[in-house]
């Protein structure tokens, strides 16, 4: 039953959908979004040679015949090394589809679906998240009032603790004159990240542990609302059916407080109940006004597990970051910014004698942005980010030129180093880029771009390869809906730049 | 027949001139016919404009009569014609009412002649120029120096509503001076404008019926059919030939506008309700119509009202999506405002196909480093397994079972001092490898039984909450400590 649910709650909304034709106030809208995706990656192939058949160069370690630089264990027989892969070349179509219907004989009740269904052109499922074919991610059956919102079926709830789906029920109670939220929910829950059950083999490509049980989910949250202040708290736990057991329980904190004109500080944290600790955390102070924008702000992050794995177990350590960002327009039509964050991992109590990973790391950037001539708008910027694991330093810039309100043309350019700490390779990235969204109707937009990628893996052996591609895209959203909807407002509203229609 | 002449003069340059131009014409204006140049040739005005004098007759002259001198022969030849159609005009003024008009003067109590209105004191004769509205101030509006400047009640004396010219074309009212009150700051606001206009007795004032008329207030007044001082005023579609733009007042411009706005409706709906329909609500708030709900919906007889440009509040601008979840968890109804729930799944449940968004394009090329120190949280948008693990297994970068050396090929010795990178970026080492990989060593069943526990590792708590997880390392014999 709880595996055909999604089925069941889909086809209960299309014959909503369809039993609801005949009542004379209905509504609808549904809009399509359909995108292609021309792509290419080329990684590696795991190889080996005997001990006996390598070579040692003078001042250099053991190589392969043909130049690839080999790692032997000490007393195997065999050397391993990476030769550079194929290349994978994948076309991602997906078509998403967002239908709501409303006006079915009862005031405030609605019922949305979206829904989408994806094919992979290119080689089979080279480009991930196109497994399964037809993914449903939201559908429920939605009645509200001024006093409650009542949802039911699959839907996402976003809290601090992360975005999560599930298929059930949920209920939101509310006073707006005091401005108080009271929030619940309770159901059996999808992977995180994904509209998939975590029992689903698509997110099992390497043939893991995996529960065998979906989860159940209940949460609650609070929140109060007013203008000097925003404060929520939410509870979450995820259960396993099958033993009882846990699979998470956290409980997580916010804030805001607007103590001046232009200023806001903001904060929150979650705690996780099963493991003990303290997740992640951010507080920030900002400043904005027309002409200047300023943070600066502390943050900490902890990645969080479920405990159907064993990484918790592995005492995953947070980092902790200070950051600062100013934005400033000395200058009308120029803005100028500039961002900045130091962070360090906690001290990770592991025996390292013969290796010794980065603990810290820092990024910044640098960017201005100009518009001339009413139509033309110049972005350019540099960013540089060195830390544990990975670095990289780019440079970019956009020129985009918007010559009506339906029209948009951009092009854009970048090169970049981007050295990794544990293997051998400083690759060097150049792309360019053009992109083109034409808006005919207020009812559809169309969009194309294409983008020239030269990457070029720098190492002293044979593993440094060439990685060049050219990646195209293609985009169309149509909008459909019934007389009650855009036809029926004013046309300040259906031809407001970024309303409605593009929704 | 001095008199008489005089009404004809004045006649002719009020017939020529619409009465609106009277305020806007210098005295020395040229007229088309040169009345200076045939000066000794008129004795009176009324030679030429018997209608000035006596409304049964002509205003204009006969043309043929020009062709008495103005034969080809004597004179040139000219071609003037009389006006076919009365000027239009919204002025009360009746020239046969010109001699029961009088002024004192050092002879006593007189009436009023053509050249009063028509000569320039002290000007020779026929030195014609047109009346202006002046003049008529010397008598009707002792003290008025200009007359803009006249006040409410003096404008009814000389002028009709704007309803009642009939004669007047859109043209002609567009073309209507703004008297200086409309220059005055703040003349746009309820304590402006609204004011002046409710400021008498009348239910409107004289002074705004002379030029506007309802549908110029429907041009910006959503709440025209509540505002008695609009339905005061008659219906009269020419009244929009006066362009009227909306401006916004001080107050939305103010860098907390957008974030306190809502509690300036609750607090005092009328003042929104002026300029803004139900639906311009709708134009951001696209997830709470109820908010609206104190507004009046758009419709026949009110105006279109502000046209709200949808556009991000100052918070919003650079790097906001990498740190809008804080704000979004706290005051979810605050993000439901203006934006629906697609936009959210757009990027937390990302397509396969879709191109550059949240990442700017080229991100592929240096995910590693936001991903390895977790710039922002992944998995909030990517599931590791069908995501990361999918993208990286198709590109061989994965070990899924078996440990070999040499992919990280930086250390000879990576393997035996993996751990600081391996607490510090376990969700990058989950992209890649399974765990399998790590009991291999990590587990004291069948494994070499290195401790993978750290720092903050509460066996007892974990235990509690889920053994089954203990079980994967320890079998059925999990410690306690």
């Amino acid at each position: 039953m709880r595996t055909h649910f999604p089925i069941v709650a889909a086809s209960a909304i299309l014959l909503l959908f369809v039993g609801a034709n005949g009542v004379g106030a209905q509504g609808y809208r549904l809009r399509l979004d359909t995108r292609a995706q021309g792509v290419a990656y080329r990684g590696v192939t795991l190889d080996s040679i005997p001990v006996a058949d390598t070579v040692m160069p003078p001042g250099s370690g053991p190589i392969s015949p043909d130049g690839f630089a080999v790692l032997c264990r000490p007393g195997a027989p065999y050397c391993s090394f990476f030769r550079p892969g194929p290349t994978r070349r994948g076309g991602p179509l997906t078509t998403t589809a967002d239908l709501t219907v409303w006006g079915l004989g009862l005031p405030g009740l609605s019922v949305h679906a979206t829904a989408r269904l994806g094919v992979d052109l290119g080689t089979a499922d080279v480009w991930p998240g196109s497994d399964p074919a037809l993914q449903l991610l939201e559908g429920y059956a939605e009645y509200a009032v001024a006093r409650a919102t009542a949802r039911l079926g699959r839907q996402i709830v976003a809290s601090r603790l992360g975005t999560t789906g599930f298929d059930g029920a949920g209920v939101v109670l509310r006073d707006a004159r005091r401005g108080v939220e009271i929030q619940g929910y309770l159901g059996w829950g999808l992977a995180r990240g994904v509209a998939l059950p975590v029992t689903s083999p698509a997110l099992n490509p390497l043939d893991d542990f995996q529960p065998q049980r979906r989860q159940l989910v209940a949460g609650a949250g609070a929140g109060w609302t007013s203008g000097p202040a925003d404060v929520r708290v939410d509870y979450q736990r995820e259960v396993d059916p099958r033993s009882d057991y846990f699979v998470s329980e956290r409980v997580g904190l916010g804030a805001t407080v607007r103590p001046l004109t232009g200023f806001q500080l903001a904060g929150g944290a979650d705690y996780d109940l099963a493991a003990g600790w303290w997740g992640s955390a951010e507080a920030s102070l900002a400043y904005a006004r027309r002409n200047v924008r300023a943070m600066v702000g502390a943050r900490r992050y902890r990645p969080h597990f479920d405990l159907w794995t064993i990484w918790g177990a592995f005492s995953p350590v947070p980092y902790h970051a200070v950051q600062a960002s100013l934005t400033v327009a000395p200058v009308p039509r120029l803005e100028l910014r500039g961002r900045w964050e130091r962070y360090e991992f906690d001290e990770a109590e592991a025996a390292t004698p013969l290796f010794s990973a980065k603990r810290d790391g820092w990024r910044w950037e640098l960017g201005g942005t100009y518009h001339f001539r009413a139509a033309w708008t110049l972005d350019a910027g540099y960013r540089e980010e060195f830390g544990p694991g990975a670095g990289a330093a780019a440079i970019g810039g956009t020129l985009t030129y918007v010559p009506s309100r339906r029209l948009t043309l951009t092009l854009d350019g970048s090169a970049a180093t981007r050295p990794l700490e544990f293997r051998f390779n400083e690759a060097e990235v150049r792309t360019f880029g053009i992109d083109a969204q034409l808006e005919p109707t207020a009812r559809v937009r169309l969009g194309v771009s294409a983008s020239r990628y030269q990457e070029r893996h720098r190492r002293p052996d044979a593993a440094a390869f060439d990685w060049n591609q050219l990646r195209v895209s293609a985009r169309v959203v149509v909008l459909f809906g019934s007389p009650a909807d855009l036809r029926g407002l004013p046309p300040s509203i259906r031809l407001l730049p970024g309303g409605r229609s593009e929704r | 027949m001095m008199v008489r002449f005089s009404t004809l003069l004045l006649v002719v340059v009020l017939g020529a001139v619409p009465a609106v131009d009277l305020r806007a014409q210098q005295p020395s204006a040229p007229d088309r016919f040169d009345h200076l140049k045939h000066a000794r040739l008129f004795p009176t005005c009324t030679v030429c404009h018997q209608g000035a004098e006596d409304p049964e007759q002509a205003m204009w002259p006969d043309s043929a009569a020009c062709a008495t001198c103005h034969d080809g022969t004597k004179r040139p030849l000219v071609s003037w014609q009389p006006p076919q159609e009365e000027r239009p005009s919204n002025l009360k003024f009746a020239h046969e009412l010109v001699p029961l008009m009088t002024r004192e003067t050092p002879q006593g109590t007189q009436s009023l002649a053509c050249q009063d209105c028509h000569i320039a004191p002290g000007g020779p004769w026929m030195a014609v120029r047109r009346a202006t509205p002046e003049g008529c101030l010397e008598c009707h509006g002792p003290g008025v120096a200009r007359h803009l400047a006249a006040p409410d009640s003096l404008c009814g004396t000389c002028h009709v509503p704007l309803v009642r010219a009939a004669s007047l074309k859109p043209a002609d009212i567009a073309a209507f001076p703004a008297p200086p009150s409309h220059r005055q700051p703040g003349f746009v606001s309820r304590e402006g404008h609204g004011a002046l206009a409710k400021g008498t007795a009348e239910p409107v004032a004289q002074s705004c019926t002379i030029c506007h008329a309802r549908d110029f207030c429907v041009t910006c007044h959503v709440d025209a059919p509540e505002q008695t001082a609009i339905q005061a005023l008659g219906a009269d579609p020419r009244a929009q030939a006066i362009a009227a733009s909306l401006a916004a007042p001080a107050s939305h411009r103010e860098s907390r506008f957008l974030s306190r706005h809502g509690a300036a409706l609750r607090a005092d709906a009328r003042g929104c309700a002026t300029c803004h329909t139900r639906e311009s609500c709708l134009a951001c708030h696209a997830a709470s119509q109820r908010v609206s709900g104190a507004l009046y919906p758009g419709g026949p007889g009110r105006g279109r009202g502000a046209q709200p440009v949808r556009r991000p509040p100052e918070s919003h601008r650079e790097s906001f999506a990498a740190r809008h979840a804080q704000m979004a968890a706290t005051t979810p109804a605050s993000c439901a405002g203006c934006h629906v729930r697609t936009e959210c799944l757009e990027c937390h449940r990302p397509s396969a196909a879709a191109g550059p968004g949240y990442h700017p394009a080229g991100f592929l090329s240096r995910h590693p480093a936001a991903a390895y120190a977790r710039e922002t949280s992944c998995n909030d948008c990517h599931n590791v397994g069908s995501f990361c693990a999918t993208c990286h297994a198709s590109a061989g970068l994965v070990s899924s079972g078996t440990l070999r050396s040499g992919y990280h090929d930086a250390s000879r010795f990576f393997v035996a001092g993996h751990g600081r990178a391996a607490r510090q970026s376990l969700e990058s080492c989950v992209g890649c490898h399974v765990e399998r990989d790590c009991l291999t060593c990590h587990a004291s069943f069948g494994g070499r039984r290195f401790n993978p526990h750290g720092p903050g590792f509460d066996a007892n708590r974990m235990r509690r909450k889920n053994p089954e997880m203990c079980t994967a390392c320890h079998g059925t014999a999990i410690p306690s400590r």
